[in-house]
């Protein structure tokens, strides 16, 4: 907001008419926050998605004389209707901690000295082009983020698929939503949830699968208490393997033992079939049965690979399936009272009641992910409660732009902004899109992330640029990957906004511009995308992770691809980018209407929204004339998996006898690099500590407070107990936060992952106890 | 928390039944029907049901030594959500009705001996949602957070005309909640709740909103 001279005085000549009357309690100062000096007392709002989870809460940013000063609501965002959680409200002092990473710095001698930014992109460039030419193409990997806007992902993607003709993009999105990606293209054959938040205000029961929203969700849970205030007949019943917020909220709370969410699925198929509640109408219609590999494994060993071989199997067959899955042999396994299990196939099954499902990194940190994610879907298949407003199983996302920058535009090593890099009309669309040989493309997808990380201890990988996200912290079994990447003939780049365990590996460490400092977009879990102008200058010499990008491809001699001027390339980048999605099936807004509206949501048709897919009501993309349309498999039909349950990866035996859960907690966000550094939510949470059942801490002989040793196969860390806190996990299993860099609970996580979605299982390993 | 909880519906209840004869007999609809209500608009109709709801002892209460600078002491920057200033219990699991049962209508507490201050928008019930509670005063780095000074008060345009409402409205549209009661400290506290519509008289001119001059076309 500028004011010209004529309005400054205006409004000075007011405020001076105010000043005499404002005299009335003369020497009180209210507020204890520092105060901008010489202040015109204007705020101007802009909007912006929220900098943190992938609720993609709309947020008014107040800024005056240059700076963020306040944060609101954005009413007109449907998503969160002027409502935020308090990391929302908070979310502009993430960007003033005094460490903020204003200046490039290189390790000289071991060291790390500050250079102009200009000089350490020079190296940048130079060190990757001579790791290429002397370890291959495949030796130079960059590892991203579900917190990169849109733009980010995509010139990282178009520079080093498109032109240095590697396939070595992740995004830590692999660690966070790679199994609800595999779910929804096994089962419907297109990513992303069909349904959308306007479910929450249809559906009569919410049910969520390992899923603690309260304080992961917490916009949208409120949005849950909201209609169970004011609407009858709506209950919301948490099905968890540990006591949380979520629990207490809910009307009924059900524990399960970890990774027999599996079985208890299968059971509630099983019930459904056996009293009758199938909807056979819709299964006839619109459904085919598919059976997959089972005996998977489990990833733990370098080169793992897996192939799937799916075939096609009948009803019947499925039903005789599930003849192991009965509720009373489910209970054995589950600890889930057959009751329970009845009583949530009753449910799902009573076709008066609308039902939606909600989960999140319960289902997709799960060594059987793919598989728990079609499970959920069977349910709703089964009884045609899907693509309805208010009937939808749907999978959250916990990163800004998860959807957005990884889903979408494909930051994944085997993606494409459209399609896979294994087929070849996808390849030829990209080339054309980025003006690339089509030669550059490789047709074989190289490291998902966990495997990247030992491709870089092994000497595989020696260059790796990490942008806006910390591995050092997140990697599970986090040992190994450390001493990889501190190992001698490898070069790490960091681009981050504060010091953290990631920049302390790294070889170069470039500031970054942070979310409103710089254009950007973002998507959401309900395939809503966002804009937000730049609204703030960056500190010192921090840049976008886009421009970082652009530099060093044009130091590279990418000029003609990355030929965008500083003015308006995220526009330029937004409208070539929309390209590949031109179609009715993911039409995305041009940049005008984004620019314009709080969120857009894709498939955006003639100026219309898509708020149910599938559904010719509401989804232009449908023509095959029935009331659905499963449009992403060529049958048109959505698939249900014979999927069985497996054990975990490691279970607790006589000697690791409690199962480490890991998660998070509402106040601060993942590895807390930004939630620390806000006063009150640090003031609320200052340390991560170890949550014990009260029994397991009597036992042990551990008060509140005291420190307990955790110990797993693959490391060990000592910590403080807390003892009925806000959560209380199930006897036998503790629960560690992981966003204190000080307690750095992946020491002893486990390096298991989903075979089909590559994504590691935080929620379960085994560890042993000791007090301290 | 808790432990106030039982206390402060024994003083409540006790001046409900007083309060009852004067005002629920009207026959208002409750408060929660008012939520499809338009918001940001004159919140008449809704002023004056959460008054009729108010116990007469809790509209008459004062804010017991607190000060409007005390108030801000609990803020980051005007208008965001304050801080919880009194101890909770570590399990602040989130019963809905843990909170509410002292800051929907207020209630003495003579644990902290205090009437508990009134939230405006009890609609939210997942309190902690935004209003966390503080275990440590030490930052984890320093931040060089700044922001502006609160509105300033007073400000009316001519010797005793009603001052112009300088703040936001939005999650605070129910006035009688922070002006009149056990929440409004001296500074900010009125004495003519019961005429209601406040905004009658009281325009909203957001003080840092910037001017916008009237440009004929």
């Amino acid at each position: 907001m500028k004011l010209d001279r004529r309005q400054f005085i205006k409004q000075a000549a007011i405020s001076s008419a105010y000043a005499t009357a404002g005299a009335l309690f003369p020497g009180v100062s209210f507020g204890d926050w520092n105060k901008l000096a010489n202040n015109s007392g204007v705020i101007s709002w802009q909007k912006t998605p929220c900098r943190f989870c992938g609720t993609g809460c709309g947020v008014l940013v107040g800024v005056s004389d240059g700076r963020a000063v306040a944060v609101k609501g954005d009413p007109s965002c449907s998503v969160n209707k002027g409502l935020c959680c308090m990391k929302g409200y908070h979310s502009v002092q993430a960007l003033y901690g005094k460490d903020r990473l204003t200046t490039a710095k290189i390790r000289k001698n071991g060291s790390l000295v500050e250079v102009p930014i200009q000089e350490a992109l020079d190296l940048v460039a130079e060190k990757l082009k001579e790791t290429r030419d002397k370890h291959g193409k495949d030796s130079i990997a960059m590892y991203g983020s579900g917190q990169w806007t849109i733009p980010d992902g995509y010139v990282a993607s178009k520079l080093f698929k498109g032109c240095l003709g590697t396939n070595n993009v992740e995004a830590n999105a692999r660690l966070c939503m790679a199994s609800a990606v595999t779910g929804f293209m096994t089962s419907f054959g297109l990513d992303e949830p069909m349904g959308c938040y306007d479910d929450i205000d249809h559906a009569n029961v919410y049910i969520t699968w390992g899923n603690n929203m309260a304080e992961m969700h917490p916009v949208l849970f409120s949005r849950m208490i909201a209609n169970r205030k004011r609407r009858k007949n709506v209950k919301i019943i948490d099905f968890a393997t540990r006591h949380t917020r979520t629990s207490l909220a809910a009307d009924t709370s059900i524990l399960f033992k970890p990774q027999t969410d599996l079985a208890v699925a299968n059971a509630i198929c099983y019930e459904i079939i056996n009293n009758g509640w199938v909807n056979t109408n819709f299964v006839n219609e619109h459904v085919s049965f598919r059976k997959g590999k089972t005996n998977i494994g489990y990833g733990t060993e370098d080169h793992f690979t897996f192939k799937e071989k799916a075939e096609p199997i009948n009803f019947d067959e499925f039903k005789t399936f599930l003849e192991d899955y009965t509720p009373e042999k489910v209970e054995k396994i589950s600890g889930v009272p057959a009751k329970d299990i009845k009583y949530l196939a009753a449910l799902y099954g009573d076709p008066e009641i609308k039902v939606t499902s909600f989960w999140c990194m319960g289902m997709n940190q799960h060594t059987r992910g793919t598989w728990i994610n079609n499970l959920v879907y069977n349910i709703h298949l089964l009884v045609g409660k899907i693509s309805t407003p208010g009937n939808s199983p749907f999978s959250l996302t916990g990163q800004p732009s998860a959807c957005g920058t990884v889903r979408e535009v494909g930051t994944l090593t085997h993606k494409l902004p459209h399609g896979v890099v294994m087929k070849e009309e996808h390849r030829k669309m990209a080339a054309e899109i980025w003006d690339v040989p089509l030669s550059n493309i490789d047709p074989k997808p190289s490291y998902h992330t966990v495997e990247m990380f030992r491709a870089l201890d092994r000497g595989d990988i020696r260059f790796m640029w990490i942008q806006v996200t910390n591995p050092m912290v997140t990697m599970p079994k986090l040992k190994r990957y450390r001493e990889g990447a501190l190992k001698d003939d490898r070069f790490i780049v960091v681009s981050d906004v504060y010091p953290t365990p990631t920049t302390d590996v790294a070889d170069v460490i470039l500031p970054a511009a942070m979310w409103i400092e710089q254009e950007g977009l973002f998507g959401n879990s309900e395939r809503r995308t966002q804009h937000f102008a730049q609204i703030i200058d960056p500190p010192g010499e921090a840049m976008s992770d886009t421009w970082q990008i652009i530099e060093v491809a044009r130091r590279l001699g990418f000029e003609k691809q990355f030929s965008w001027s500083k003015d308006d390339y995220i526009k330029r980048i937004w409208e070539e980018y929309r390209r590949f999605h031109a179609g009715p099936k993911h039409e995305m807004a041009p940049y005008d209407v984004l620019e314009a509206r709080s969120g857009v949501q894709w498939p955006f048709v003639n100026g219309k929204e898509t708020k149910w897919r599938y559904n010719p009501k509401y989804d232009p993309a449908c023509s095959n004339g029935k009331e659905f349309d499963f449009y992403g498999k060529k049958d048109h039909r959505a698939v249900i998996w014979q999927r069985p349950y497996e054990p975990a990866a490691e279970s607790p035996d006589s000697e690791y006898n409690f199962w480490l859960n890991t998660g998070r907690v509402i106040e601060h966000w993942h590895t807390g690099s930004m939630t620390r550094r806000v006063p009150v939510l640090h003031n609320a949470v200052p340390a991560a500590y170890v949550e014990l059942h009260p029994e397991d801490a009597a036992e042990l002989g551990v008060v509140d407070g005291e420190m307990v040793k955790i110990i797993s196969r693959r490391g060990e860390i000592i910590m403080p107990a807390q003892i009925k806190g806000r959560g209380v996990p199930a006897k036998g299993m503790v629960f560690v936060p992981f966003f204190d860099e000080s307690y750095l609970i992946n020491e002893v996580t486990l390096d298991a992952f989903c075979p089909i979605s590559k994504q590691p299982d935080y929620k379960k390993c085994a560890v042993k106890l000791e007090k301290v | 928390m808790k432990k106030l909880k039982g206390k402060v519906k024994a003083v409540s209840s006790a001046a409900a039944l007083g309060f009852a004869c004067i005002f629920v007999i009207n026959g208002t609809t409750p408060v929660s029907s008012a939520e499809n209500m338009p918001i940001f608009d004159n919140q008449g109709r809704k002023i004056y049901h959460a008054l009729e709801k108010t116990p007469g002892t809790n509209l008459a209460a004062d804010s017991w030594g607190r000060t409007l600078a005390d108030f801000y002491k609990l803020r980051q920057y005007p208008g965001s959500p304050p801080r919880i200033p009194h101890e909770v219990d570590l399990s602040f699991s989130g019963k809905e009705t843990d909170c509410l049962s002292c800051h929907e209508q207020g209630g003495f507490s003579p644990e902290y001996g205090k009437f508990a201050p009134v939230t405006p928008h009890p609609e939210n019930a997942l309190c902690y949602q935004c209003h966390v509670p503080v275990q440590t005063e030490e930052l984890f780095v320093e931040t060089d957070w700044q922001s502006i000074q609160p509105p300033r008060l007073g400000r009316s345009a001519l010797g005793g005309s009603p001052p112009p409402v300088p703040h936001s409205l939005q999650l605070r549209e129910n006035c009688v909640s922070c002006h009149t009661g056990p929440g409004a400290v001296v500074e900010i506290r009125i004495t003519h709740a019961n005429r209601g519509d406040c905004r009658q008289c009281h325009a909203t001119v957001v003080q840092t909103a910037p001017l916008k001059l009237f440009e004929r076309k």
